[in-house]
């Protein structure tokens, strides 16, 4: 499966990524101008927050999102393999938000829903990884048993 | 993040284009694709580094940096962002005219006019001074007073531009506070032109509108040509003009003042196409002032073994001797292109060009606005821009305004645009213009093509032509049904003049939207305590549309008689 590699020494911080992933993904009418104004605010998915590394979900092999649960509303793509939020089902307990290792599930009080990044699964491509301007985002193929790419505990019970 | 897909409405703009990508020469355009997509913050001016705390940015997502580091929140950036176009473009103004009165005092030239030329020096000096400035007193006095009462009076560069300039750097200030020192700071821009006009004329004496060739089929294949780029001061142009003269030398221009008395510098092409007049081959050597100049000629020049000389250097020197030497750069550079080879395509097109406000009859253009002849009078402004085709949103918008019986008149780059498409052509004035608009252009002379051309940016055309309409109509600017409108604006300068244009209270929409956009309170501002304040609104249009529906707005925005 394909996941998004980030490349810390050639990010700079500029939020085009986040800003970018608030209009398309996060906004109601896709255009720049609109989605800065539109009530209630935006949620991106992806964020750049102290140091030069923009958080995304990792797409992890065995995801504790989704063994936490309670109801099957955190899925994973059968035929992609990447885990996303089915919205119309989401009870907003956050119990995703308690376990992600990586911190990347935004309990969305005004959505009422968990809100992640599902690495734009229904677009050709991730539009953070279109728009970074130094291509500190890309594009790969995530290697097999690489652990920087997926959070993959063995299970043990 | 818009794509153009189509790059030019210019055939022979075209031509090039192709020739460019087959030996992948980048130009403007690749340029432009190549910096996709552009920086959302800095697009909507929600950035801001006018510290070195920074660069901040307030993220329209995000709460925890919703303000920057010294606290300017997102009204404020957007403000600023305003701000800071205004004051570089008003100073873009001040630049020309301060340049221009230099080599006046100088001696450089001799002024035709000796008596007013020394009363406007001393006049230009007074914007430094107690900014008691005489040209003011050609404004109407309700409309000066109207900016004493607001406080937006340029009352001299310290306290028009200085001050201004300084509420980038600190302090409280609300949006409409910061705001109105921003249009202080354009009409400082606005006094600025006004002075330069006149010293103009009052050096070269007045210009009369002649018919001009423009495009690239005016360049010649078998003497040397010198092409002039940008602003720098007229004397020097009208030395290089002299110097040349009766030596088989043509010198022409590009995003330049066309017109010194008795010389005509015959526009090449506009804006968006300033690189292609290198490809054809037939540029020997090109002046290169300050502004409106792309910094990519330098290294496109060398391609076809152009010399490039920019005026605007420390220590130039006499501006005689100087003139003297670009001329005889100009014939050694035209020997030693003997092997470049000149491909001129025969397209080119004649205009009217060069009105002053004093050849056109306000009182019948007054005449027929009350009458209803005409729906209005539109100003049609700005460059180029690369975010559009270039020249299709001028043109036709202009048709579609003719078409509608508004009549038009234009300034600086926006003029060349049109006059590629025969808009100012009078030969071919009635066939885009309504019924009403034809009798009112044909009774207002012989030679009026359907838009009229009031002179480049470096002459005060378009202003004095409103303040005789105000004069002639016995009205406030604000109660005419005028419409300014940019269309494909890209420079400060059109930010500058678009904001002096809305205190002067004639409603202006500007194209691309203005940097402000993150802020609904600014753009707010700009419409509602603008309308206010002056009686006109400063459209930030955010919304894509087709050049009719500008057409259509541009229609709808003008005031019932």
């Amino acid at each position: 499966m394909k996941v998004i590699k980030v490349d810390p020494d050639k990010c700079t911080q500029c939020h085009t990524c986040d800003l970018w992933c608030g209009i398309e993904i996060g906004s109601e009418r896709k255009e720049l101008n609109d989605a800065i104004h539109e009530k209630p605010q935006p949620v991106p998915r992806v964020y750049v927050e102290g140091s030069n590394f923009p958080l995304h979900c990792r797409h992890c092999e065995v995801a504790p999102c989704i063994d936490a649960c309670p109801n099957g509303t955190m899925r994973r793509d059968p035929t992609t393999g990447l885990v996303y939020v089915y919205e119309p089902t989401c009870i907003a307990c956050w119990m995703c938000v308690m376990v992600c290792p990586f911190g990347i599930i935004a309990p969305s009080a005004s959505f009422h829903t968990a809100v992640k990044c599902d690495r734009c699964r229904n677009m050709e491509y991730p539009i953070c990884v279109d728009v970074c301007p130094t291509k500190a985002l890309v594009l790969e193929e995530r290697e097999e048993g690489a652990t920087w790419y997926g959070y993959a505990p063995k299970r043990s019970y | 993040m818009d794509f153009v897909q189509r790059k030019t409405e210019d055939s022979v703009v075209d031509y090039f284009l192709k020739e460019a990508a087959e030996k992948e020469i980048p130009l403007v355009w690749d340029r432009y694709e190549g910096s996709l997509p552009q920086c959302g913050f800095c697009e909507t001016g929600l950035n801001c580094r006018d510290c070195l705390q920074g660069p901040c940015i307030s993220h329209p997502f995000r709460d925890q940096n919703k303000v920057g580091v010294c606290g300017k929140d997102k009204d404020i950036l957007a403000v600023h962002s305003f701000v800071r176009l205004v004051v570089q473009g008003a100073m873009g103004y001040l630049d020309q005219l301060t340049d221009f009165a230099r080599g006046v005092e100088a001696k450089e030239g001799s002024p035709k006019r000796k008596q007013e030329a020394d009363k406007i020096l001393k006049d230009i000096q007074k914007i430094l001074g107690n900014g008691d400035i005489e040209v003011m007193k050609k404004f109407p006095k309700t409309l000066t007073d109207g900016w004493k009462a607001t406080g937006v009076y340029p009352d001299g560069i310290a306290s028009a531009l200085f001050k201004v300039s300084q509420k980038l750097d600190g302090g409280v200030g609300n949006v409409e506070e910061t705001l109105l020192w921003a249009f202080k700071g354009a009409l400082m821009g606005c006094v600025a032109q006004v002075l330069q006009g006149r010293l103009k004329t009052s050096v070269f004496g007045d210009p009369a509108p002649t018919n001009v060739e423009v495009n690239l089929g005016v360049l010649p294949k078998d003497i040397p040509v010198v092409l002039l780029y940008g602003h720098f001061s007229p004397l020097l142009k009208l030395k290089i003009a002299d110097a040349a003269k009766g030596k088989k030398i043509k010198v022409m221009g590009v995003c330049t003042d066309s017109f010194i008395a008795p010389y005509i510098f015959p526009p090449v092409t506009n804006y968006g196409s300033q690189e292609i007049p290198l490809m054809t081959g037939a540029v020997d050597l090109i002046v290169i002032g300050d502004q409106c100049v792309n910094p990519s000629l330098a290294e496109l020049a060398k391609i076809w073994k152009v010399e490039v000389v920019p005026t605007e250097v420390l220590n130039r020197g006499g501006l005689s001797s100087f003139a003297k030497e670009i001329v005889e750069k100009a014939q050694e550079a035209f020997k030693a292109r003997s092997e470049v080879s000149r491909n001129i395509p025969n397209i080119k097109e004649s205009g009217v060009m060069g009105f002053s406000a004093k050849d056109i009859d306000v009182n019948k253009v007054a005449k027929a606005v009350a009458d209803g002849k005409i729906k209005g009078i539109a100003i049609l402004a700005g460059c180029n821009n690369v975010k559009f085709t270039q020249d299709h949103e001028i043109v036709s918008i202009a048709r579609e305004l003719l078409k509608k019986d508004v009549f038009c008149v234009s300034e600086g780059c926006a003029s060349v645009g049109l006059a590629k498409f025969g808009l100012l052509n009078s030969k071919q004035r009635d066939v885009n213009c309504g019924k009403g608009l034809s009798a009112l252009l044909a009774s207002l002379g012989k030679n009026v093509p359907a838009v009229v051309d009031l002179g480049s940016c470096e002459n005060s055309g378009v202003t004095d032509f409103l303040l005789s309409m105000s004069s002639a109509g016995k009205k406030h600017l604000k109660e005419f049904p005028i419409v300014a409108c940019f269309p494909e604006a890209n420079r400060t300068k059109a930010v500058a003049r678009a904001a002096w244009t809305v205190a002067m209270g004639v409603p202006t929409y500007f194209w691309p939207f203005l940097p402000v956009t993150g802020s609904q309170k600014t753009i707010d501002t700009l419409s509602g305590f603008c309308e206010e304040k002056f009686g006109a609104k400063l459209h930030v249009v955010t919304q894509k549309m087709e050049y009719k529906e500008k057409a259509e707005l541009l229609v709808r925005s003008l005031k019932k008689v």
